[in-house]
């Protein structure tokens, strides 16, 4: 057996005497007994392929993407009496010819010569035994041996299809357990099963057809007339009145974990981030070394941190939700609206977590079967006002317009990316994006109680995979941007403002530390005004002429093109402020009334309400997330759709920004 | 006597004649258990023309109109048999 002999799980099953285990198996001869076998779990989605990896190898394994796909897998291992089992998960399968990328690859997988399995194992979810029992007739075409794990049997009882195991494995002639996904009931004898198998079973030979015809027989032909708890509940909840009320109040909830409930947490990441800072400036001296530590480094590293709790709290909601069921239900309400704007009714799941943060929204964006649906969905994904915007809008919105106008402004700026993303999403499907089999076609599972350990573990694995990602682009861009903001450095300008404080050392005013301090910030923007990273904006400047950005905000624009909250640090420096904190909820005051008092050579103001609104629109529109991009490139495989997403978004939001300035500049709004 | 699956109303056991066309989509039809004498009952329409849930082998099954429109079926309500007979 080709193995790579990894010293898996030890699993207690070793314990389990065999007699117990090959019960209800013609199998289970001796000699199969040590080595390894390799089996994969091969079933629909939602048949309970997971959690019965789960409880087979009694570990919480890392899901890994099959090599030059973004299509994920998870492998782990177990033995049984000496035998090593090596146990993947595949991506669900509905039928043998492939639907979906995914598809494509878990069917490549049990086909291909080279990584096909010793053993299949097919999860049937007695739900819906006729449908099961229609792939795995497909299945055993493959001619390899298959044990049969039959779960949510409490789901067909209770549905009222209750299925008779023994008739039933009769009827297949297949090896057959029945498991229980939620606790564990059955995993002993499947992990016997698998053992203990025959590879070269006799019933291969045996012609499918007549087992076809029985095991059809099998199925039993009783309905319910009594209304399941699910039919019950979903009278409520696809109400045509009740449903969509309830959806929105979902969608809220959704909201106030994230920008609410995350703040304490976000707080805490800050707080740890200044006591960093703090700590590096004890123990360094002023210069590179500690500027690169703290502006580099820290901040490289805390701007991708903050992210962390809003995203692990927003995907365990999302988990949350999809476990109860309720998730399918509102992408069965949405479908025909978002269908009208060319995307569909699975793209509710991507868009919504995009709200949050683009990268966990793209990604999410693999549920969608039709290539067209999926791309169309990402290409308008990161048009969602992420919560990296907020904190622009919030210190701009502060600064320029009075609170009752703040909140309908606030509302407009996530209207102005929703419309924007419609609009986008309406003109690929009539383009590049055009045809394609969009299907919905989808199994509305019945209401259960979410596992908090599965729900607990996909979180896990996605805030992992988001620091993996953004962590690092972030903290890279951050880096780069360090470096061109902090070089070249003039001794000039150092001997300059020395002398400066040096004289209020010895003159000892009262507000001595005050002044230092003002010495140091208008220190750090006299070095940022001769930058590198000044010189750049300069250069560009005339670019954003047109939008009425003078070359402070211009700055502070290609500052954030890596990452769009490198905004506020930047214009905290270039105002000479020192160090402005990024927070959502608490704008700097200071730098609000920078903003607001700020005055061009001419001594006119270089900022108004206009130019803060076409600051904001361009923040809303334009693509200023490396990360993302590089999500983008994951997910599509090409550099093509990252590049297409950050031109169309960057010139939208030049378009908007020139295009409100110019206008409102006509109508009297510029002064 | 036959209509299509979309125009099913609400509580009325239908028996599948027969699934139009012969590409992706009614392959993935025939996937999800819609092929003839299979029974099914519309369970809810989603409002604005939305989609439409059925009961089909024992699990509920989202369609969109298009997709149902291609499945042409037959009411059992009014064959005269009891489907509660041998429930």
């Amino acid at each position: 057996m080709s193995e790579k002999s990894e010293a898996g799980f030890a699993n207690t099953a070793n314990t389990i005497s065999s007699s117990k285990a090959g019960s209800s198996s013609k199998a289970g001869s001796s000699g199969n007994v040590g080595g390894s076998r390799r089996v994969t779990l091969f079933g629909r989605a939602n048949s309970g392929k997971t959690s019965l990896l789960m409880h087979l190898t009694g570990s919480l394994q890392r899901p890994v993407n099959f090599p030059g796909t973004s299509v994920e897998s998870v492998e782990s291992s177990c033995s049984y009496e000496g035998c090593q089992l090596q146990v993947v998960d595949l991506p669900g399968v509905a039928s043998l010819t492939p639907q979906s990328r995914d598809e494509q690859v878990a069917i490549d997988s049990v086909r291909d010569a080279a990584t096909k399995p010793d053993l299949l194992c097919f999860v049937l979810d007695a739900g819906k035994l006729a449908v099961e029992l229609r792939l795995l007739q497909e299945l055993r075409g493959l001619g390899l041996p298959i044990v049969v794990a039959v779960t949510k049997v409490d789901v067909a009882e209770s549905e009222g299809f209750p299925i008779d195991a023994e008739q039933l494995q009769r009827a297949l002639g297949l090896p057959l357990v029945v498991v229980d996904g939620a606790r564990g009931k059955g995993i002993d004898e499947l992990r016997a099963q698998l053992a203990l198998v025959s590879l070269q079973p006799a019933w291969l030979q045996k012609p499918s057809a007549a087992n076809a015809g029985t095991a059809a027989e099998s199925a039993p032909r009783k309905r319910a007339f009594s209304r399941s708890f699910t039919d019950k509940l979903d009278g409520w909840l696809l109400n045509p009145v009740f449903g969509p009320i309830f959806l929105t109040v979902v969608v809220l909830v959704m909201f106030q974990l994230v920008f609410t409930v995350a703040e304490p947490f976000m707080g805490w990441i800050e707080a740890g981030q200044g006591w960093l800072s703090g700590g590096i400036e004890a123990i360094t001296n002023e210069g590179a070394l500690r500027s690169f530590l703290v502006d580099g480094v820290v901040n490289g590293v805390g701007s991708s941190l903050i992210f962390v709790p809003q995203i692990a709290l927003l995907i365990a909601f999302v988990t949350c939700v999809e476990a109860t069921g309720y998730m399918a239900r509102a992408v069965f309400l949405l479908d025909r609206l978002l269908r009208r704007f060319g995307l569909s009714g699975r793209s509710f799941i991507p868009l919504a977590s995009s709200f949050a943060c683009a990268i966990p929204g793209i990604a999410a964006t693999r549920i969608l079967g039709d290539e067209r649906d999926r791309l169309a969905t990402i290409a308008v994904a990161p048009l969602m006002s992420c919560s990296a915007r907020l904190p622009v809008y919030v210190v701009l919105l502060a600064a320029f317009f009075p609170a009752y106008q703040a909140g309908l402004m606030l509302f407009a700026l996530y209207a102005i990316g929703i419309v924007t993303a419609i609009l986008v999403s309406l003109i690929l499907r009539r383009t590049v994006l055009k045809g394609g089999h969009s299907m919905l076609a989808m199994e509305l599972p019945v209401y259960q109680r979410p596992r908090l350990l599965l729900i607990g573990r996909h979180t896990w694995f996605s805030v992992k995979s988001f620091l993996v990602t953004a962590g690092t682009v972030i903290f890279a861009a951050t880096i780069i941007v360090w470096v061109l903001a902090y070089f070249p450095r003039s001794a000039e300008i150092g001997a300059t403002f020395d002398r400066e404080r040096t004289a209020v050392e010895q003159s000892a005013p009262a507000d001595q530390d005050d002044q230092i301090a003002a010495i140091d910030a208008r220190e750090a923007a006299a070095y940022l005004e001769q930058s590198y990273l000044a010189s750049i904006g300069h250069a560009v400047q005339p670019v954003f002429e047109p939008a009425g950005f003078d070359w402070r905000l211009t700055v502070g624009v290609l500052a954030a093109f890596p990452a769009r909250e490198l905004v506020i640090p930047t214009l905290g420096t270039l105002y000479s402020l020192g160090d402005v904190e990024a927070s959502a909820d608490n704008p700097d005051p200071r730098l609000k009334d920078a903003l607001r008092n700020a005055k061009g050579p001419d001594g006119k103001p270089t900022m108004n309400g206009l130019i803060a609104l076409a600051v904001m629109v361009f923040f809303a529109l334009c693509s200023q997330c490396a990360a993302t991009l590089a999500a983008i490139r994951r997910e599509t495989h090409s550099w093509r759709w990252p590049i297409f997403v950050f031109g169309y978004m960057t010139l939208l939001a030049w378009l908007a920004a020139v295009a409100i300035y110019q206008i409102g500049t006509l109508l009297g709004f510029g002064t | 006597m036959a209509t299509r699956l979309d125009s099913a109303p609400r509580g009325d056991l239908l028996r599948v004649v027969a699934v139009d066309g012969d590409d992706a989509i009614s392959d993935r039809l025939a996937t999800c258990g819609l092929w003839a004498g299979v029974e099914l009952e519309c369970l809810a329409r989603a409002p604005f023309g939305g989609p439409m849930l059925f009961r089909i082998h024992g699990y509920r099954l989202a369609l969109r109109r298009s997709e149902a429109a291609r499945v042409v079926v037959q009411s059992q309500s009014d064959s005269g048999a009891d489907p509660g007979a041998n429930a």
